[in-house]
């Protein structure tokens, strides 16, 4: 019994330490009235790696247009991405750069997500992971 | 000389040690029982916990945890957008 017990207590700690930890790019938004915001933790890219997720949905277009002054957005329609600086996703930095966020900004959705990238892999993954997406259509 | 008491002390022991010889299977039969019912539910609970914190291949969860500044979204809402801006994107 007391091997037992020995056995499941280290689990219960295990399943009780899975505390939400919020992302800096996330909390600085969160507290925005005329955004819904929103962070994916762990977003699967394929079977081994995963990436962090940030969304920014502006609720109206006097928003969305303050939100893309904001990232500097200059073009209105379709998608715009860009490499983002860790902690000023707002400036462009090289694809090289690491640890960067692929930002992708839909004018349609007034949507701008922020994807980690940390390794060479995960980008490598993210591309993958659009063109499976294509493939399976 | 044996006395009364010693006699009485020696049937009483007599018939512990049979009442003993037919109880005693039955306790440890229960016994197993027991030990087996409490060892069941700790390894359901241990594998129950397990799944639940590692996600098991068989979860089609595509995400580990997602926090949002308002109420009333499903957590796999924003985890479909994440994956569909990329399809946009791509297209």
């Amino acid at each position: 019994m007391k091997r037992l017990l020995l056995i499941l207590f280290p689990l219960l700690l295990t399943a009780c330490s899975h505390e939400e930890t919020e992302l800096p790019l996330y909390q600085r938004y969160a507290s925005r009235q005329d955004l819904t915001v929103a962070q994916v933790k762990g977003f699967l890219l394929n079977d081994t790696l995963k990436t962090d997720v940030v969304l920014l949905v502006a609720d109206d277009s006097a928003t969305w247009a303050e939100l893309k002054a904001e990232f500097d957005i200059r073009t209105s329609e379709g998608v715009t991405s860009w490499m983002g600086d860790i902690d000023e996703p707002a400036r462009r930095v090289k694809r090289s750069v690491r640890p960067a966020w692929r930002a992708m900004a839909v004018h349609a959705d007034r949507t701008v997500a922020f994807y980690r990238i940390d390794t060479e892999a995960q980008r490598q993954a993210l591309l993958d992971y659009q063109m499976n997406t294509i493939d399976n259509k | 000389m044996t006395t009364f008491d010693q006699l009485w002390e020696q049937e009483e022991r007599q018939a512990l040690q049979q009442r003993l010889r037919q109880e005693y299977p039955r306790w440890q039969r229960a016994r197993r029982v027991r030990h087996t019912a409490v060892a069941s539910v700790a390894v359901l609970l241990a594998a129950g916990i397990t799944l639940s914190s590692f996600h098991f291949p068989l979860s089609t969860r595509n995400y580990d945890s997602v926090a949002c500044n308002r109420s009333g979204i499903a957590d796999s809402h924003w985890a479909a957008e994440a994956s569909r801006i990329l399809t946009i994107e791509t297209l």
